[in-house]
């Protein structure tokens, strides 16, 4: 039960927010700020619990939550991220008590994506994420949010309609939508045999079908991911949005498609995965490098960093792609995939805390997010400067900031598994230092822009806020085994689901 | 209390409301509001009381009634009945609500509302094949009267068009249970008896698409539909949520309780038919609701495109397929009756226009913004998304079609993807609409009411409480599918 | 023969003849002295003494078997029937005293009370002869009472109703003769022997062909029933309400007994796919023509008077549906009917009336705005239109089912079709006949009148009553149809014995 509380906290924290019509702005913020708090609280406390309601008269159908290693983390950085979010929105007047109510319904679908084991109740969650994140978008962003709203939109709701139509398919044949049930029955072989014989009228055999499901799904994730062809609807969606809400698209949104294809997506599908792995890898080294050289493409700060993002979630799919391949030793893959875990977590930080340090200049220059319209801001806001600072190194994998540990671990795992797609993907590091460098230099350097003069550095509350970011970026880097230990029975779970087919 | 207080709270109302005197005209609604609580609690007192004790026997009320023709006054409610029952209560109370401002002629309002309520109530707690009849055809008259007197675009049309649409409809179902009753002896209207007779299959062959085709019309099936749209653009909000919310569902049990049962190889021969039409309502509804631009008209397609699934369930005949279509039946009763009472009632009161063009000049999402985000829930329940009932209806008719017809699944996911597009356009026209810089400030409207956030409250509480856990719905449908009536469509393991 | 045992026989017959001859008694003394005028009070008084009077006299009617002779049948059925005719006889009587320009009420009332003798005898002949003549004595007295009020309409109305009557008179006279030529008995029970013992001629057939013209005629069968939109429209209330409600029922229960007990051997079929020639067979065909002609004619009329009538014909359709199953309990369900339906087009007449009192014609549109001059005959009107439309809970509902379903239960069994394209012709067109219904009732309860005609008079009470209980009764019946289906099932049922 203490695992339904932890995921409904916040969403009737979100009922509270719409039934008090008499609650100011401020305190809708305080309000939603405790609420997500105390969320974390009880999310850190909730390692290992479970809880499960029958969905369904039928056996198999029900609502299964449980909280292992890897979800325990991406639960304290939903908790994280979400508080961060909050507690970094402007108290203006545009963000009232739905806005905050919004960002806490995410909360709770955040949580229960990363709890659910059965299809259902995490389809529910996921989908349950959509709406609040289209509504942030939509009625709190600038001036082309309607249009980066519906898109996103779309998009995201076709790739869950691929991936119900998958799951469906798995419902129908194996007769069950449970995670772990499904990964039994893939280990033992059978997902194959039962496509082939639901589907005995296609003509077509087992693999080829299981292919086409395994497609459909990871298409799912590719979306939310994104992965490179899919991801027309991320630049302007992050950019449209307002910048809490960019920090939890891609804080927290995207590693939903991480989690998935990490807890759901490698386990149920085994029995093709060495022959998608190539696929998979090549995609993967696409959006490195394609994401990375959009971004060198970008003036607009906020897409700059969008598609960096586009490149830092390109290393969990490559160590994804690199595990799905199935050969080469366990240490290898265990790398990869502590690696992606570490990644996901770290870059969740990372990017929220670049996207604050966006905010707050967008904040100070009236929407001003241009690379060309600042310069030589280091005078200016000493501080501010060195904090943005840590944080970009951070994010391009500076050797003692945690932005490093992860890719480390990647790039350990997937040169033994996959060399080839590693070499070409090394490149991407390269243009992530290029563009990532080339920002800080046209914003804190260069000539000093006047009207820039009466910028004051960062206030008393911000700094409370980019010192906690800062240290999380800084303490698991120095210390990344205090993540990797919480992290690790789930790896090693994984890994036990992953062995090679004989 | 036994399920009978549902039937009795409706027409006991319905009575006292037409005995008050002119000046206590005004306390129409209260009695109206209490009517239908105390059918709602029933509802919800007996489905619980069901749940806590499966294997008791069902309730029953069985005298004789016209022995001439072996009529007797039979009503029973197994699971299936029950859930409906409970179905037609939320409704009936969040459309007292919805109509809570009704000033023309309110005891006639009332009264006529609550007889429709009756009739259905009736319809889904007869087990006699007459009483059936005598229910689903009481419902005829107040719909017309509802319609023409407190309608509005073109209301005497829809009126017209839907009564007779109706009354043909019943005239096949008439003709269809006569011959089924006297294809079995003449000598009972009991829904069992006339379903366990065996039929000449040459008869079945005629009898049941008769039969099939009185009630698929009633719950709109293509193309038999056009009744729908136009009856649900002019009736008056709570007629709308009366009409699209439990009324089609007459049709739907009709066909389920009764033309299925009664002639199960005659629903062999035409299933692939029906399965097809279906299809084609589910896809033609959904297309033609993108092209609208009165949203009323918008929802009325819409809910030709629902039933369709309803009807898919149907015809897919395994046990998914039926539990799914129950399940429809309910999602789609809450989710229309939400959409309506939101659209008819909430924005077209305040703002005189259901056009969408029109309605962007009132930017709702800023001036009324509890009715925008209510609709877009409301819009997300009805697109089918998961947490909201639609998505466990339709979950679980997919399921049952895949094991019928896995082809026309194809087809059923094109019709599921135009769904989310029309709902969404209509959301996007006339909730939230682009800004653009010259536009006339926005006249101020006046907030939403207390029984209108209470019925919206109502509404999508239920469509919340089964899509997140449907299990003890489910139960009780199964439960009513364990009915000897579906023995021949669905045996017992 | 026992004359005193006949005279009891005919008690009811006798006081009504008796209530005439005070009625024009009183009405000659009143019009001998100038300045007092025989009022229509006293005239409905008296007709309304003598008929409760002759009800009463039924109680006096011995009542065993034996008492029965070949020309007077005394069975539960002609009891029913009998009562039946005084009630709605009774409930005509109560109608507004017609139309103002009729000059001399007496002879009016006294009139009606010969037609409703006629009707009486009708009822209980068990002999074709007898049977003529009674309803010659009915019919002769129709025709007066239609042209009453001596306005071109009604003498029209007159003049058609007697040519027709005449002509169908002439050919049911010519059709007993040829069946008395063909079994030397013209009693029901002497002509179905000799019919069973031989195979029946084509004299015989012929003779039934045209007893069947002749009471097509007084039900109003297509295409027999040129006058009755004239009847219906130009003859005053009173009448209407006779012939449509108390002449058809009796025309209705003497078919029934020729056929049932005449005729039961020479039946033929109407079932598909086994027609064969024989009275079910024309009697079917009769059926279709009328409910096809009656209700779409119906569709296309402005006058309500006119309506009604065409719902007649189209109702004279669905009874014959009932009647050419052959079968007893269909039969029953249709002598239900006919009663409901009585009751109805009366009740629907006396609103009708009420309307033309304050609004001068009887156009559908003149309805307009009912519902707020005088919310109680809205309602009742809401009651018998939907009751002659056939929608629950009310009598004419029951009464279609029961019909419609008997008629399927005594022609199909087996899964056979039967009568399955009759009665679901008769079902589709009946749910169209709602469409007009409706289009009166709309004017009604939807469309508001122009205000400077919104007030209404009162009714005279004699006219509440007139409209209050067939509503009533229509209500009841319709909850609980047993109450007098299952009399009428038995009394059939005994007949038939």
């Amino acid at each position: 039960m203490h695992l339904l509380y932890t995921i409904l906290f916040p969403l009737l924290g979100a009922v509270w927010l719409g039934v008090r019509p008499g609650m100011s702005r401020k305190g809708a913020g305080t309000f939603a700020l405790a609420c997500s708090l105390l969320a974390l609280a009880l999310a850190c406390g909730s390692h290992g619990a479970q809880w499960l309601l029958p969905w369904m008269p039928d056996a198999g159908m029900n609502l299964s939550f449980r909280v292992n290693g890897i979800s325990w983390l991406f639960l304290v950085l939903t908790g994280l991220v979400v508080s961060f979010a909050i507690a970094a929105s402007p108290r203006n007047e545009r963000a009232g008590r739905g806005y905050y109510a919004l960002i806490l319904v995410m909360q709770s679908a955040l949580f229960g994506v990363f709890t659910a084991r059965h299809f259902i109740p995490w389809f529910l969650c996921w989908e349950m994420t959509l709406i609040p994140s289209y509504l942030l978008i939509r009625l709190w962003g600038g001036g082309g949010a309607p249009r980066a709203a519906l898109r996103f939109f779309i998009m995201t709701l076709g790739g869950s309609a691929f991936l119900l139509v998958g799951f469906l398919a798995l419902q129908l044949s194996a007769g069950t939508m449970d995670f772990s049930e499904l990964a039994k029955l893939a280990a033992n072989q059978q997902l194959t045999v039962a496509l082939a014989r639901t589907f005995v009228a296609s003509g077509l055999s087992g693999h080829t079908l299981l292919t086409v499901v395994a497609l459909a799904v990871f298409l799912g994730f590719a979306v939310k991911l994104p992965v490179v062809p899919f991801h027309a609807w991320l630049p302007a969606a992050y950019a449209e949005a307002p910048t809490p809400v960019t920090m939890l698209l891609t804080g927290l949104l995207s590693k939903m498609a991480v989690y998935g294809l990490l807890v759901i997506f490698l386990p149920v599908f085994p029995e093709v995965l060495p022959s998608l792995a190539p696929l998979l890898s090549w995609l993967a080294a696409a959006t490195v490098l394609l994401g990375a050289l959009a971004a060198l493409a970008q003036t607009d700060l906020k897409r700059l960093l969008a598609y960096s993002s586009v490149n830092h979630l390109g290393y969990c799919a490559l160590a994804i792609a690199a595990a799905a391949s199935m050969q080469g030793d366990r240490n290898a893959l265990a790398a990869a995939l502590s690696g992606t875990v570490l990644q996901a977590f770290n870059h969740g930080i990372i990017a929220s805390t670049l996207f604050f340090g966006i905010g707050i200049m967008e904040q100070r220059g009236g929407g001003l997010r241009g690379l060309n319209d600042f310069g030589g801001l280091r005078a200016q806001t000493p501080v501010f400067c060195g904090l943005f600072g840590l944080a970009v190194f951070a994010s391009l994998g500076l050797p003692g900031l945690s932005g490093f540990v992860g890719e480390f671990l990647i790039f350990n795992g997937v040169f033994a598994l996959t060399p080839g797609v590693a070499v070409l993907s090394v490149l991407g590091l390269l243009f992530t230092a290029v563009f990532l460098l080339r920002m800080m230099r046209k914003v804190f350097h260069g000539p000093f822009k006047p009207a820039l003069a009466k910028w004051p550095d960062l206030s008393n509350g911000e700094r409370l806020l980019f010192g906690l970011a800062t240290a999380l970026i800084v303490i698991p880097g120095l210390f990344p085994q205090a993540l990797l230990r919480f992290a690790n029975p789930g790896i090693v779970e994984l890994l036990d689901l992953l062995r090679p087919i004989p | 209390m036994t399920p009978a207080w549902t039937l009795i709270s409706a027409f006991a109302g319905a009575l006292l409301v037409l005995l008050l005197p002119a000046r206590a005209a005004g306390s129409a609604r209260i009695i109206a509001l209490v009517a239908s609580i105390v059918g709602m609690a029933a509802a919800a007192l007996s489905c619980l009381a069901r749940l806590n004790t499966p294997d008791a026997t069902p309730w029953s009320y069985d005298k004789p009634w016209v022995e001439n023709l072996g009529i007797r006054f039979h009503l029973a409610a197994d699971g299936i009945s029950l859930t409906l029952l409970l179905l037609t209560g939320v409704v009936a109370v969040a459309g007292v609500l919805f109509s809570w401002n009704v000033e023309k002629r309110p005891r006639a309002f009332f009264a006529w509302f609550l007889t429709i309520i009756g009739g259905v109530y009736g319809v889904f707690l007869s087990r006699d094949a007459f009483l059936l009849f005598v229910c689903y055809e009481i419902v005829i008259l107040p719909k017309y009267l509802l319609i023409a007197i407190w309608g509005s675009t073109n209301k005497e049309y829809g009126a017209m068009k839907l009564t007779m649409y109706s009354i043909a409809a019943s005239a096949l179902i008439l003709i269809g249970l006569v011959a089924a009753y006297a294809a079995a002896g003449a000598t009972s209207f009991d829904l069992l008896h006339l379903a366990s007779t065996t039929y000449p299959p040459a008869m079945q062959a005629w009898a049941f698409p008769v039969l099939f085709l009185g009630f698929a019309i009633l719950a709109g099936m293509w193309p038999f539909h056009t009744w729908a749209p136009t009856g649900h653009v002019a009736a008056p909000t709570a007629a709308s949520m009366l009409l699209a919310g439990v009324v089609m569902k007459l049709g739907a049990f009709g066909a389920l309780c009764v033309a299925m049962p009664l002639f199960p190889q005659g629903f062999e021969l035409w299933r692939p038919l029906i399965a097809g039409l279906a299809v084609v309502g589910i896809v033609y509804g959904a297309l033609t609701a993108l092209t609208q631009r009165d949203l009323k008209f918008v929802i009325g397609y819409s809910s030709v495109s629902h039933m369709g699934f309803v009807l898919l369930g149907l015809a897919a005949a395994n046990h998914w397929g039926l539990r799914g279509a129950v399940l429809q039946m309910i999602s789609h009763g809450i989710i229309a009756g939400l959409l309506f009472g939101i659209a008819g009632r909430v924005v077209y009161e305040r703002t005189h226009t259901r056009d969408l063009a029109e309605l962007q000049k009132f930017d709702l999402w800023k001036s009324l913004p509890g009715a925008a985000i209510a609709f877009t829930l409301a819009t997300a329940a009805s697109m089918g998304l998961p947490g909201f009932s639609g998505f466990v209806a339709e979950i679980s008719v997919i399921i049952g079609l895949w094991q019928s017809y896995p082809w026309l699944t194809i087809a059923v996911a094109f019709g599921i993807i135009i769904t989310g597009a029309f709902s969404l356009r209509a959301l996007h026209r006339a909730f939230f609409p682009a800004r653009t810089a010259n536009a006339a400030a926005a006249p101020p409207l006046p907030p939403l009411t207390w029984p209108e956030i209470s019925a919206i409250g109502l509404l999508l509480a239920v469509s919340l409480a089964i899509g997140i856990y449907p299990k003890p719905w489910v139960v009780l449908i199964d439960d009513g599918l364990r009915s000897p009536l579906f023995q021949s469509i669905l045996p017992l393991p | 023969m026992n004359y005193s045992a006949l005279f009891l026989q005919l008690l009811p017959e006798a006081v009504l003849v008796l209530a005439a001859l005070v009625m024009l008694g009183a009405a000659v003394a009143t019009g001998k002295k100038p300045g007092r005028v025989f009022s229509s009070g006293v005239g409905v008084s008296i007709a309304t003494f003598g008929i409760l009077l002759a009800a009463a006299a039924m109680f006096f009617v011995p009542q065993d078997g034996a008492t029965s002779t070949s020309l007077l049948e005394n069975d539960p059925l002609a009891r029913i029937f009998k009562a039946v005719v005084l009630g709605l006889g009774l409930l005509a009587v109560w109608l507004p005293p017609v139309r103002r320009e009729i000059g001399n009420l007496g002879e009016y009332y006294a009139l009606v009370l010969f037609a409703l003798t006629g009707l009486l005898l009708a009822v209980g002949s068990n002999h074709l002869l007898f049977l003529f003549v009674a309803l010659e004595l009915a019919s002769l007295s129709l025709y007066l009472l239609a042209g009453f009020p001596r306005t071109p309409r009604a003498a029209e109305a007159s003049l058609k109703y007697f040519l027709f009557g005449g002509v169908s008179a002439a050919f049911m006279l010519f059709g007993i003769s040829l069946l008395y030529g063909v079994s030397h008995s013209a009693t029901l029970s002497g002509i179905a022997q000799v019919l069973e013992a031989s195979q029946p001629s084509v004299l015989a057939m012929t003779g039934l062909a045209m007893l069947l013209v002749g009471l097509g005629f007084k039900l109003a069968a297509v295409p027999f029933h040129y006058w009755a939109p004239d009847v219906y429209q130009g003859a005053p209330a009173t009448t209407v309400a006779i012939v449509s409600a108390a002449s058809k029922a009796v025309g209705l229960v003497v078919l029934v007994r020729i056929l049932q007990i005449g005729f039961p051997n020479v039946a033929g079929s109407a079932a598909w796919g086994e027609m064969t020639a024989g009275w079910s067979l024309w009697l079917a065909v009769l059926a279709a023509v009328s409910m096809i002609f009656g209700n779409l004619l119906a569709l296309a009329q402005t006058s309500v008077r006119r309506l009604l009538a065409y719902s007649a014909v189209a109702n004279t359709g669905y009874l014959l549906v009932a009647l050419s199953a052959n079968g007893p309990k269909a039969a029953a369900s249709a002598l239900f009917y006919v009663v409901v339906y009585g009751l109805a087009t009366l009740g629907a007449l006396a609103v009708t009336a009420a309307v033309e009192r304050d609004r001068g014609d009887d156009r559908v549109s003149s309805f307009a705005g009912l519902i707020h001059r005088s919310p109680f005959q809205a309602v009742c009107l809401l009651v018998f239109l939907t009751s002659l439309a056939g929608i629950p809970p009310l009598a004419g509902f029951f009464g279609k089912f029961a019909l419609f379903s008997n008629a399927m239960g005594e022609s199909a069994a087996g899964g056979n079709p039967g009568l399955v394209w009759l009665v679901g012709l008769g079902v589709i067109l009946s749910a169209v006949s709602l469409y007009y219904y409706l289009s009166v009732l709309k004017q009604a309860f939807v469309t508001s009148a122009p205000d400077e005609l919104s007030e209404a008079h009162g009714l005279g009470p004699s006219h509440v009553l007139c409209v209050l209980l067939p509503a009533a009764l229509l209500v009841i019946l319709g909850l609980f149809p047993s109450l007098l289906l299952a009399p009428i099932t038995r009394a059939l049922m005994e007949s038939l014995r």
